[in-house]
C-alpha cells in the first residue's frame, strides 16, 4: 500500500504527470499574458500541450561532431532535476512529498541543474549559435544564482531552519514581502533570470543567436527541456509565494498568490528591453547582489540580537 | 573536428531569424566582441533593369514598382519624373500633389514599419507590437486611395491614377490625427525609456566626418549632423509648393536614428495636412506620347530610406535603352561592416537594423572569378539532372 502511495506521489500527483500539466498550464497562462499586454491574440489554452505532443512524436536530428549519449541524456537529466525539486515544495499548498533538513539547498541546486543541461547541450554542438548560447547561459547562470539564493536564505534565517516546509509554515503567519522587500524583488527578477525570461533571455535572443544553446535541439530533446522550463516556472513561483506571500497553506492559496506573481512576471516582460549579457552581470553584481547582500546582513544582526 | 580555431566566426544569414530578407554576415568575434565584420550581398537579385529593356515604358513601370515592397511608390515616382522629363511633359499640379500626398504616407508606414523591426530586434517586442498595429492605420489610408496595400500602383506615366474625395480627406485627416497622437507616445518611449536607451544611446555613434566618409544617406546620414534631403535640396513633383523641413541630429547614434525617423513622422503629418488643405483642382493626367524622345537623364527622390537615384537612358523606340537604379540601402550598407567592429555581438542586429537595409532593392548581381580557371560551366538541362540526382 505504501509503495503505491509513493509511486503515485512519484508519477502522478503531485509530482510527475499533474506538474507536467500544471507546468504548461502555467506556461500558457505566461504566453497568454503577454500577447494580451502587447496587443496581441496570444496562443490557445492547449498550444503547450499542443506543441509538446508534437515535439514527442518528431524525430529527433543528433548532429555530427556530437556525444551522442550526452546529447540525449542532457533533456532527460534536466527535466529529471526538476521534477525530483518539486518533490520538495509544498505544490498545490499540499505538504512538500518529502522533507528534511537542508531539502532548501538541494531543491535550488536541482532546479540550477536545467540551467547547467543546457549550458551543457549548448556546449555539446560544434553550432556557434549554441557555443554562445551555452556561453550567455553559464554567464547569466553565475551572476543570479548567488543573488536568487541569498534572496531565498532570507526567510530561512527568520524562520531559523533550512526545511522548505518549516519556512513555509513559518511564513504563513508572517508576509515577508513586508519585512524583506528587496529579498522579494531579488526573489523575483532572479526567477526571470533562471528562466531566461525577458528581459533576461540574452541566452536565447533569437536576433543574434537563434535559439542559443538549444539551437541544435530537435524533438524530444526539445520537448523535455520545454517541459523542464515549465516544472521550474512551477517551483520557482511556489516557493517565492510560499517563502514571501504569507505561505501556500491550501490549494486556493496556491494558486491565487503563484498566478499573481505570475501576473507581475508577465507585466515586467512586456515592460523592459532585452539586455545585453554584460548588462545583465553588471546589474545582478551591482545592484541585485549588493542589496540582498545588505539585507542579509541586516537579517543575521537582527536574529542575532533579538535572540 | 577543427584542430585549431584561429577566428571564431558567426554567421547570420543568408537565413537568419534577424534578417527579414536574405544576406550574409560573417561576423567574427572574441568573446562577445566584433573583431571583424564582412557582407555579401546578392541572394535576391531579380534582374530588373534587365528586364525593362525588354518591355515598353508603360510595362517598366509596373516592373520598377515592384523593386521594393516598403517604397514601392516611390520608385514609381522617380521613374515617371524621369521619363516625363525626357518626354518634355509637365504634369498637371494636382496630379503632382497626390503624388506627394501618398510619398508621404508611404513614409509614414515605412518608418513605422521600421520603427517596429527595431524595437524587435533590441529585444523590446511590445513597442514592435503597438507600433505595427498603429501602423495598420496608414495602410488601410493607402488602400483607400489606391486600392493597394502594398504596390499602391498610384502613378502613370504623365500622372496618377487615383484621385482624393471628399470622404478620403477626412479619413485621411482622422487618420493622421490619431497617427500623430501615437507618434508623439513613440518619441516619448524611445526618449525616456531607460533600458531602450541603454540599448541605443551611445550605440553605433558616427561623427558627421565619419558619416562623410562612408557616405551615409537619408534618416542615417541625417542623425549624424549631414544635412542632406532630396525634398529639401532638389525639390521634385510639388516639394517646392510643400516645403519639407530638414530633420537632422548631431548625435549620430542608434537613438539619433531613432529621433530622426519620428520626427520626419510629424513633418510628414504637417505636409499631407497642408496638401490636403490646398489641393489644386484640374486633370489628373495628360498625354504621354508612346515613344520617348531619344536621350537620357537623371531622376532623384527622397525615398523613406535615403536618395533614391534613377538614371534612364531612351532611344527614341518605345523601350527604355537603359534604366539603372541604385537604392539607399546600398550606400549605406558599407557602415555597418565598420560600425560593427568593436561592438557587442548582441548590438549587431540593432547596428544593421538602424540603416533600414532592404536587401532585395539594392542585390546586384555578383560574378564568381574562379582563380584556378577551371570554369565549370552547365547547360540548363544538366543542371536540372544534377538536381535531380542530387536530392535523389
Amino acid at each position: 500500500m505504501n509503495t503505491l502511495t509513493t509511486i503515485i506521489t512519484l508519477l502522478i500527483f503531485p509530482g510527475g504527470l499533474c506538474l507536467l500539466l500544471l507546468g504548461l498550464a502555467y506556461e500558457w497562462v505566461d504566453r497568454k499574458l503577454v500577447a494580451r499586454l502587447q496587443n496581441r491574440v496570444g496562443p490557445r489554452w492547449f498550444q503547450p500541450l499542443a506543441d509538446t505532443i508534437k515535439l514527442l512524436a518528431k524525430e529527433e536530428v543528433v548532429p555530427e561532431n556530437v556525444q551522442a549519449r550526452l546529447f540525449t541524456v542532457l533533456p532527460v537529466i534536466a527535466l529529471a532535476g526538476a521534477l525530483t525539486s518539486a518533490l520538495y515544495v509544498p505544490l498545490f499548498g499540499l505538504k512538500p512529498a518529502y522533507s528534511f533538513e537542508g531539502d532548501l539547498i538541494v531543491a535550488i541546486y536541482l532546479l540550477s541543474l536545467l540551467t547547467l543541461c543546457t549550458g551543457l547541450a549548448g556546449a555539446n554542438t560544434y553550432n556557434r549559435f549554441s557555443l554562445i548560447g551555452a556561453t550567455r547561459t553559464l554567464t547569466q547562470l553565475f551572476s543570479y544564482e548567488a543573488p536568487f539564493l541569498l534572496a531565498l536564505f532570507g526567510p530561512a534565517i527568520v524562520a531559523g531552519s533550512w526545511k522548505i516546509s518549516e519556512i513555509a509554515g513559518y511564513a504563513e503567519s508572517h508576509w515577508l514581502v513586508l519585512t524583506q522587500p528587496v529579498g522579494f524583488i531579488v526573489a523575483l527578477i532572479g526567477l526571470m533570470g533562471k528562466l531566461e525570461l525577458p528581459p533576461f533571455d540574452a541566452p536565447e535572443a533569437e536576433t543574434e543567436i537563434v535559439a542559443g544553446a538549444l539551437t541544435e535541439y530537435s524533438g524530444r530533446g526539445l520537448a523535455l527541456f520545454h517541459l523542464g522550463k515549465g516544472v521550474e516556472l512551477v517551483v520557482g513561483l511556489t516557493l517565492v509565494a510560499a517563502f514571501y506571500l504569507g505561505g501556500v497553506a491550501n490549494p486556493l492559496a496556491f494558486f491565487v498568490k503563484t498566478l499573481v506573481i505570475l501576473l507581475g512576471l508577465a507585466g515586467l516582460q512586456a515592460l523592459f528591453t532585452r539586455l545585453r549579457i554584460e548588462q545583465t552581470v553588471g546589474l545582478w553584481w551591482r545592484y541585485g547582489a549588493l542589496l540582498v547582500l545588505v539585507q542579509f546582513l541586516a537579517l543575521i544582526v537582527w536574529e542575532g540580537w533579538v535572540a | 573536428m577543427q584542430s585549431k580555431i584561429d577566428k571564431f566566426t558567426i554567421p547570420i544569414g543568408p537565413q537568419h531569424p534577424a534578417l527579414k530578407e536574405p544576406g550574409h554576415f560573417e561576423f567574427s568575434v572574441d568573446g562577445e566582441i566584433v573583431t571583424d565584420a564582412s557582407v555579401r550581398l546578392g541572394y535576391v537579385h531579380r534582374g530588373i533593369e534587365k528586364g525593362t529593356e525588354g518591355r515598353n515604358w508603360v510595362q517598366s513601370l509596373y516592373l520598377l514598382e515592384r523593386i521594393c515592397g516598403i517604397c514601392s511608390h516611390v520608385h514609381a515616382t522617380a521613374y515617371c519624373l524621369g521619363v516625363e522629363k525626357l518626354a518634355g511633359v509637365e504634369v498637371p499640379p494636382r496630379a503632382q500633389a497626390i503624388r506627394v500626398l501618398v510619398a508621404e504616407l508611404e513614409r509614414v508606414h515605412s518608418h513605422m514599419l521600421w520603427l517596429g523591426v527595431a524595437a524587435h530586434e533590441a529585444g523590446f517586442d511590445t513597442l514592435f507590437m503597438y507600433s505595427w498595429r498603429d501602423r495598420e492605420t496608414v495602410m488601410n489610408l493607402l488602400e483607400g486611395i489606391t486600392g493597394n496595400r502594398v504596390n499602391y500602383s498610384a502613378n502613370v506615366l504623365g500622372g496618377v491614377k487615383c484621385d482624393i474625395s471628399a470622404e478620403q480627406d477626412e479619413a485621411i485627416r482622422q487618420g493622421v490625427d490619431f497617427l500623430e497622437e501615437r507618434t508623439r507616445h513613440y518619441l516619448e518611449v524611445v526618449t525616456s525609456d531607460m533600458m531602450f536607451l541603454r540599448r541605443t544611446r551611445g550605440v553605433a555613434t558616427t561623427p558627421k566626418a565619419q558619416a562623410r566618409e562612408l557616405g551615409l544617406i537619408g534618416p542615417t546620414g541625417r542623425a549624424s549632423g549631414i544635412s542632406h534631403d532630396v525634398r529639401v535640396d532638389a525639390p521634385y513633383a510639388a516639394y517646392d509648393i510643400y516645403p519639407v523641413k530638414l530633420i537632422t541630429a548631431t548625435a549620430g547614434d542608434l537613438e539619433a536614428r531613432f529621433i530622426v525617423r519620428i520626427n520626419e513622422l510629424f513633418e510628414s503629418y504637417r505636409v499631407i495636412r497642408q496638401i490636403l488643405d490646398t489641393l489644386p483642382e484640374g486633370e489628373l493626367t495628360v498625354r504621354m506620347p508612346r515613344r520617348i524622345k531619344e536621350g537620357e537623364t537623371v531622376s532623384r527622390v527622397e525615398a523613406p530610406r535615403g536618395e533614391l537615384f534613377y538614371f534612364i537612358k531612351s532611344n527614341g523606340t518605345d523601350t527604355p535603352e537603359r534604366i539603372k537604379v541604385r537604392t539607399p540601402t546600398l550606400p549605406n550598407m558599407a557602415s555597418v561592416l565598420v560600425l560593427a567592429i568593436g561592438h557587442q555581438l548582441a548590438d549587431i542586429p540593432m547596428i544593421l537594423t538602424g540603416i533600414d537595409p532592404c536587401f532585395s532593392c539594392n542585390d546586384r548581381m555578383v560574378v564568381v572569378k574562379d582563380s584556378g580557371g577551371d570554369n565549370r560551366a552547365m547547360t540548363w538541362e544538366a543542371l536540372r539532372q544534377y538536381g535531380i540526382e542530387y536530392y535523389r
